[in-house]
């Protein structure tokens, strides 16, 4: 009967260890491949070692970034001027204060006021990324050539796809926006009110948190930073937020962030 | 009788060890949904794949040890027209979709959507991405930024080290998934059958560079993770430098193709 224990005992044993073998497997990160994904998004970028880093003068390629953090209410942005000041604010901080910033957003028509096209506020290219000097890879730090480029203006720009993708789509500190399969919170969607093209809305539902000024009711179009989810792949017009407040963001994978231009 | 219990109590508890552990050195089983995947290692000659029926073979091969055996598979390969032989277009030889990855997930509803056939489409792209280019395994496909080394341009290094960037998957393929026509360049590694390299007599020391040119063996390759090339494209970013082994990994590859299940 002891004997039976004793058998008892190991079969417990060997069964647990079974599990906790099993439990390892199903693991996506158990590949040592991973370091683009869960890692929070200050392990890259900043600091980059001495090609770049911080230091004085190491932003003046910087042409594009996305927005470190939103502007806390919702879709109000203080309209596309309120936009443009967090750009330029953002930039500055950074040392890229003397380039003339632009939010990517489109307006829609409204009465006695023409409807503003994103792709129209940003200048005309080539736009680069803060990973240019860090990372010692200079064709990765183009975010695109130019406007056609950027939003595939013929079929077969539109069916390769512009050089904004994950890795590329750093904020003004050179961190990586986490995207699908990161560590939470998700702060993938990014504020447009775009159609795929950059152009606005022209119909007459919401697309722009009532033009960039409304933290409540309305919806806004966003596209991934990642260019995952939604079944698409698109940086600019994936889908419409469930409304306009902060919380309403942040349920569907944001937090009010938006992509910053320099026209010059 | 206390004895036979015994024995058989410890024979089972041998048994359910011995299967656990070979249970636990296997990946996780396919979804049975999986008619995608991306194949998990190449054959090992440069662009020369046996041809598309080599290739076709392969990703058979890959499919059957990890039990999906059972669905025709085909290679993601174009080839091009040659005297007496027509183009054949990788998108014509993938069936209708909707495909799944290893873990279930949809990558593309249909042909329109996965190629972008229209414009709309095009700007949208499928769902084809780094979390859903899957192997059969179920492994990710190292990509840019995942394991950085300069040595990953070297195939005697890239070869034992499988998590080193290898994105680049061959498909000969322009973005519309359709073959490189009327031209006497090579964009299928002279129809999967060659693993030459330019010859530097002619090209220079480093090959001449990159992509299709006269007289410079190659393959036109795209991106599961959608990383790289100065596009996105996942069938059709860029040439390689040449068809051999070794020349496939000094722009990132290792001669990997798509595997699609017609049914």
């Amino acid at each position: 009967m002891t004997k039976l224990n004793a058998y008892g005992a190991v079969f417990c044993v060997s069964l647990l260890a079974c599990c906790l073998a099993l439990a390892q497997q199903g693991q996506p990160g158990a590949q040592p491949n991973q370091q683009g994904r869960g890692a929070p998004p200050a392990d890259q970028g900043r600091g980059g070692g001495g090609r770049g880093g911080r230091g004085p003068g190491s932003h003046n390629q910087m042409s594009f970034f996305v927005t470190s953090v939103g502007m806390g209410k919702g879709g109000d942005l203080g309209g596309p001027a309120g936009a443009d000041a967090h750009c330029q604010k953002l930039a500055t901080v950074v040392g890229a204060g003397n380039k003339t910033w632009r939010a990517y957003l489109s307006t829609q028509a409204r009465p006695g006021q023409a409807a503003v096209n994103a792709r129209d506020r940003i200048g005309t290219g080539p736009w680069y990324n803060f990973g240019f000097a860090q990372l010692g890879q200079p064709q990765n730090a183009v975010i695109s050539q130019n406007l056609g480029e950027l939003h595939g203006d013929t079929l077969v720009q539109a069916q390769r796809g512009s050089n904004l993708f994950k890795q590329s789509a750093r904020t003004e500190y050179g961190q990586v926006i986490r995207g699908v399969g990161d560590l939470p919170p998700v702060q993938h969607d990014i504020l447009t009110g775009s159609q795929t093209d950059g152009r606005a809305f022209t119909d007459n539902a919401d697309h722009t948190c009532n033009n960039w000024t409304s933290s409540g009711a309305g919806s806004a179009q966003v596209g991934h930073s990642d260019r995952i989810g939604n079944m698409n792949a698109s940086w600019n017009s994936s889908h419409a937020t469930t409304g306009c407040s902060q919380e309403a963001l942040v349920s569907t994978g944001g937090a009010g962030l938006f992509y910053c231009f320099a026209v010059n | 009788m206390t004895k036979t219990r015994s024995l058989v109590t410890a024979l089972a508890v041998v048994f359910l060890l011995g299967s656990c552990l070979v249970l636990a050195q296997q990946n996780p089983a396919p979804h049975p949904n999986m008619n995608f995947f991306v194949t998990s290692g190449p054959i090992g000659d440069g662009g020369n794949l046996g041809g598309l029926a080599g290739a076709d073979a392969h990703c058979r091969t890959l499919a059957a040890a990890v039990g999906a055996g059972n669905r025709t598979w085909h290679a993601y390969l174009s080839t091009q027209d040659r005297p007496g032989q027509p183009a054949i277009n990788a998108r014509d030889r993938i069936g209708s979709g909707p495909w799944y990855s290893q873990k279930g997930e949809m990558i593309a509803r249909d042909l329109a959507h996965l190629h972008g056939d229209t414009h709309e489409l095009a700007r949208l792209g499928n769902n084809l991405n780094k979390l859903t280019g899957l192997t059969e395994k179920g492994e990710t496909v190292p990509g840019l930024y995942d394991y950085a080394d300069p040595r990953d341009n070297d195939w005697e290094y890239v070869k034992t080290t499988p998590y080193s960037n290898r994105h680049e998957m061959l498909t000969g393929t322009q973005p519309d998934g359709r073959a490189f026509t009327g031209t006497d360049l090579d964009y299928t590694c002279d129809n999967w059958t060659s693993n030459k390299d330019p010859d530097p007599a002619t090209q220079g020391p480093r090959g001449g560079g990159l992509g299709a040119a006269p007289g410079r063996p190659n393959a036109q390759i795209g991106f599961p993770d959608r990383n790289g090339g100065g596009n996105g494209s996942w069938n059709s970013s860029h040439g390689t430098r040449g068809c051999s082994q070794a020349a496939l990994p000094r722009t990132h590859g290792v001669g990997m193709f798509y595997c699609f299940a017609i049914n």
